[in-house]
């Protein structure tokens, strides 16, 4: 499981990024996002600011649960004051990771010639490097929700204090690595 | 240029005959390259790019269009007007590039098939004429657009005319066996081990004429984007005017997923779950060469009935058969034919026709030759197979044969009196039929009842046994004869759907509707798979075909659950990819046309394409573009434009740029690029020193920029005979002449001389080489399986 969270501002810009992996588990807390998966993870959070768009008019609440899916990598949201926003991108599937459509395999190695001779093995295989939804992983799952709430209600903490800061400006970059440790120990304390 | 003197130029310059060569050459003229079009090499490759505009679209090669006169289309002679002009009057030519064209393409996809059968002495007399495939290729490219309207009466007697009907000339036995394709969950009686021989030309024809195969349909829309990418200059102007009509708007379609969409549809193979190609009629013809012509048609009969013709048992084998006497201008005696014909008409009633059609070979330079048009629904393999002829053959001459201006009139009204007054009657009055006889009395109270007491059986299994009638294998209540995969063709079942079948291609798309619907319970208490995915397939579109105003509740309730059966039984259940993807192409196409509250659903059917894993790379990033496409088309509200899904489109163009220039088609990658950027608002006319907010995005962005902009650099290198610091080229230059395929080939051999300039990529700089090199590899594949 490999997390990548980000705040976004009003201009769509980020303020705040951040990886890890789960702790859960035996987890050591290290994201398995791979190399070419990094600026698709930047993409696909962008991509569901669509949706949050869309969604943050349809009820009250400042956390919006799980929001989007772009293959594997599930998308939830929570809602601060200031309209940033919290997006938290979860990826269960540590080996085959959000890859999906950039596919390297597809051009590079072999699954043009795999998937002519061989229909029905390759039809899975090739599931998986486009990251098929793992089937195992339920991200509207009452714990699940429940962990990403707590993760969220806890950065927001951190979040609120930071920007209360008399330096702060609106829309601006956080770099606190207090900030930094404080959602760390909440990643570490609740994903 | 190769025509005999002693014709006048004026009047048929051979190469501009076909419709499609009237379009590629004026372009020539413009090109600097123009003066080397006598070259050899150039004009072996004309013949090649003939096909690949000929094919690149749907309505070029319509029937009516070809001329003996050459007709200068007005955007001849500038290259960059976008030319709506060739062939304007037609309403299918309208219709193209246009939001409504998938519709269009559906709809003329799925019509009645018509087998061809022709006694020894017909071919013979065919191939004499310069027709290696006889009858069937002569007659094939004219059924596939009736000229004028066809009227249809639908089940509640309303007539509706159409003017872009057509039928499907195939041989009897064609899509029967693919020359690859799995079989697994189809149990056909007769299914031999599938063998995939070599190459394609050892394999029987009949085989090349069956589609279904998704790996065959990739190669062909892959060599077609290589063409267009190596012609930049000139030909993908024709690519590139598609996208010029509706600048400004989202594109309606891309014409390589138009060409992908329709060799997915074209040759539908024969299936027992499904009756669109089994045959609802077949030609039987003998010419008046035959000494015993009654015989040898009631000998043809018996072949089709219980000869080695006779289809496997699923297929219903009550088909209507048509009589044709092929008549002999050139040598034989019209009276002789014509006391025939009647004779004919007295054995075997109505439908008859003599068919007048000279004997002697026609040349090009002929005054009043035509050449045949070509087939817009050809398979993949055939088309595949076509290429490489055409690729490995040094004849300089377009070889399609030609045929008379009469023949092709007489062909044209033998074809239209066939369909008019044979073949749609006679499915009319059958469709009305089953309506009445089996599905009725499946609508009413009283049939729900009959499905109930079929679902529930409360006596337990011993009154099962005794209760069912027309039990096939005792021990079960129903028709289906789970051992081998299919109904008998008189079971009430698949009658059923034949008579939905036949609701569909006649285009009455409510009754189509409500009997799909009722089969969908009676196949899946059944277990029937396959039938259930496709009967749920086909009322999913057929849904979306016939109401106009359709509620999201209806939508997101029906056809949702429909499309998701269809694909989940197709997949997991039978292994039988192909009809997955087509489900969720079409799908995803008649939902897109619903507008922008359905755009939504359309774009998460295409990914469930990608993430199905049912295409390869080419696929693959077409139906990313078209899902990116299908986000675009989606409009938001308010000065927010609150729920539009441009950072969606957006994020999908992006990707299907980087796949696009990793496939080494850096054209369709700019293209794919320049709509990203306009999407995210940082295009370079308007957003200049914009970046994009994630620093990852811009990386991308930058990164696709530099490889593009580095092939383009190369290409014009290239063209001023640069020295290039480079030392990778000698080992670029040698796989590339390997395994490059023809028009690669070709292209090197002009390298030497230096105005070449811009008439091929060919990868120069290591950045470029890296992503050319799988392109590489894919043509490898596809040269030596194909």
């Amino acid at each position: 499981m490999s997390y990548y969270f980000a705040i976004v501002g009003t201009k769509d810009n980020p303020l705040f990024e951040h990886e890890f992996g789960t702790s859960k588990q035996g987890g050591d807390g290290i994201a398995r996002f791979r190399e070419e998966a990094r600026h698709m993870n930047q993409f696909i959070v962008h991509s569901s600011l669509d949706i949050v768009e869309e969604v943050q008019w349809g009820s009250g609440a400042t956390y919006l649960k799980h929001i989007d899916r772009f293959h594997s990598n599930y998308i939830s949201c929570f809602l601060t004051g200031t309209n940033a926003k919290f997006l938290l991108l979860h990826n269960p599937d540590t080996h085959h990771p959000s890859s999906s459509s950039l596919p390297p395999s597809a051009s590079s190695s072999s699954p043009v010639t795999q998937f002519p001779r061989h229909p029905t093995p390759s039809t899975s295989s090739r599931g998986s490097t486009y990251g098929t939804p793992s089937s195992s992983y339920n991200p509207t799952a009452p714990a699940v929700e429940e962990s990403i709430k707590n993760f969220f209600v806890d950065v927001y903490d951190a979040w609120v204090k930071t920007v209360m800061s008399p330096f702060y400006h609106v829309d601006g970059v956080v770099r606190s690595p207090v900030f930094r440790a404080r959602v760390q120990g909440a990643a570490r304390k609740f994903l | 240029m190769t025509s005999p003197p002693d014709v006048d130029p004026l009047k048929s310059p051979p190469a501009a005959e076909s419709p499609a060569a009237s379009i590629v050459l004026p372009k020539r003229r413009h090109s600097p390259s123009a003066s080397l079009a006598s070259l050899p090499y150039r004009r072996s490759n004309q013949s090649l790019s003939t096909l690949f505009a000929s094919t690149s679209s749907l309505s070029k090669s319509r029937p009516s269009s070809g001329t003996a006169t050459p007709t200068p289309s007005a955007h001849a002679n500038s290259p960059f007007s976008p030319g709506p002009s060739n062939g304007a009057s037609s309403p299918l030519v309208a219709s193209q590039g246009r939001p409504d064209e998938p519709r269009n393409l559906i709809l003329r996809s799925f019509v009645p098939h018509v087998g061809v059968l022709a006694s020894v002495d017909t071919e013979e007399m065919l191939q004499e004429k310069g027709f290696p495939g006889g009858l069937l290729q002569l007659v094939r490219p004219f059924g596939e657009l009736i000229p004028g309207k066809v009227t249809i009466r639908d089940s509640i007697g309303s007539n509706r005319s159409w003017e872009d009907f057509g039928v499907r000339f195939t041989g009897l036995k064609d899509g029967l066996k693919s020359a690859r394709r799995s079989l697994s969950g189809r149990k056909s009686t007769d299914s031999r081990p599938d063998s995939r021989g070599g190459a394609l030309d050892n394999v029987n024809p009949a085989w090349l004429r069956t589609g279904g195969d998704i790996t065959q349909t990739e190669e062909v829309v892959d060599r077609h984007l290589s063409f267009a990418e190596l012609q930049q200059d000139d030909i993908s102007m024709d690519y590139l005017n598609h996208k010029e009509f509706s600048s400004g708007t989202p594109p309606a379609s891309s014409p390589f997923h138009a060409l992908y969409l329709r060799r997915l549809l074209s040759a539908l193979p024969l299936s027992p779950h499904e009756t669109f190609s089994h045959p609802v009629a077949c030609v039987i013809a003998i010419s008046s060469r035959c000494e015993n012509p009654i015989e040898e048609l009631r000998r043809l009969y018996g072949t089709t009935n219980t000869g080695d013709l006779r289809l496997p048992q699923w297929v219903d084998n009550s088909y209507l058969r048509y009589y044709v006497l092929v008549h002999d201008e050139d040598h034989d005696d019209v009276a002789k034919s014509t006391s025939l014909y009647q004779q004919m008409t007295r054995h075997f009633g109505l439908h008859c026709h003599m068919l007048r059609i000279r004997s002697n070979e026609c040349l090009p330079s002929d005054d009043d030759s035509v050449r045949l048009p070509s087939s817009e629904w050809i398979s993949s393999a055939e088309e595949l197979a076509e290429i490489q002829r055409r690729e490995t053959s040094d004849d300089v001459d377009d070889p399609t044969p030609c045929l008379f201006e009469s023949d092709a009139t007489a062909i044209r009204t033998f074809v239209r009196e066939l369909v008019v007054q044979s073949v749609i009657p006679s499915m009319e009055r059958l469709s009305a039929q089953w309506n009445e006889q089996v599905a009725s009395r499946r609508r009413g109270l009283s049939g729900r009842f009959m499905s109930l007491s079929k679902k529930w059986t409360p006596f337990g299994s011993s009154s099962r046994n005794s209760s069912g009638p027309m039990s096939l294998n005792s021990g079960s209540n129903s028709n289906y004869d789970s051992l081998q995969g299919f109904y008998r063709p008189d079971a009430p079942e698949a009658t059923m759907r034949k008579l939905a079948d036949y609701a569909f291609m006649l285009r009455d798309f409510k009754l189509a509707q409500s009997t799909y619907d009722i089969l969908r319970s009676d196949f899946n208490s059944d277990k029937a798979w396959k039938h259930y995915a496709g009967a749920n397939e086909m009322a999913a579109i057929s849904t979306l075909l016939n109401v106009q105003g359709l509620t999201n509740k209806t939508r997101t309730e029906s056809i949702d659950q429909m499309l998701e059966t269809a694909t989940y039984s197709y997949t997991t259940r039978c292994m039988a990819p192909y009809y997955a993807l087509r489900t969720l192409a079409l799908g995803l196409e008649l939902l897109r046309l619903r507008g922008s509250s359905a755009a939504d659903d359309a774009a998460r059917w295409g990914s469930r394409i990608l993430e199905a894993g049912l295409v390869g790379p080419v696929g693959h990033a077409i139906f990313t573009e078209r899902i990116s496409a299908c986000y675009a088309s989606r409009k938001g509200i308010g000065s927010g434009s609150w729920g539009s899904r441009k950072r969606k489109s957006g994020l999908l163009a992006m990707l299907a740029a980087d796949q696009w220039a990793k496939l080494g088609k850096y054209a369709q990658a700019e293209k794919a690029l320049k709509e990203a950027k306009a999407l995210y608002g940082v295009a370079d006319s308007e957003g200049e020193g914009k970046k994009l907010p994630f620093d990852g995005m811009q990386m991308l962005s930058e990164e696709l920029d530099e490889v593009l902009s580095a092939n383009r650099m190369g290409s014009q290198e290239w063209g001023e005979d640069t020295i290039h610091p480079n030392d990778e080229p000698p080992v670029v230059e040698e796989v590339s002449e390997e395994l490059e395929t023809k028009p690669h080939r070709q292209s090197l051999i002009g390298v030497p001389a230096a105005p070449f300039a811009g008439l091929e990529a060919t990868p120069l700089t290591p950045t470029r080489m890296e992503h050319a090199e799988p392109a590489v590899e894919n043509q490898f594949e596809a040269t030596e399986t194909g």
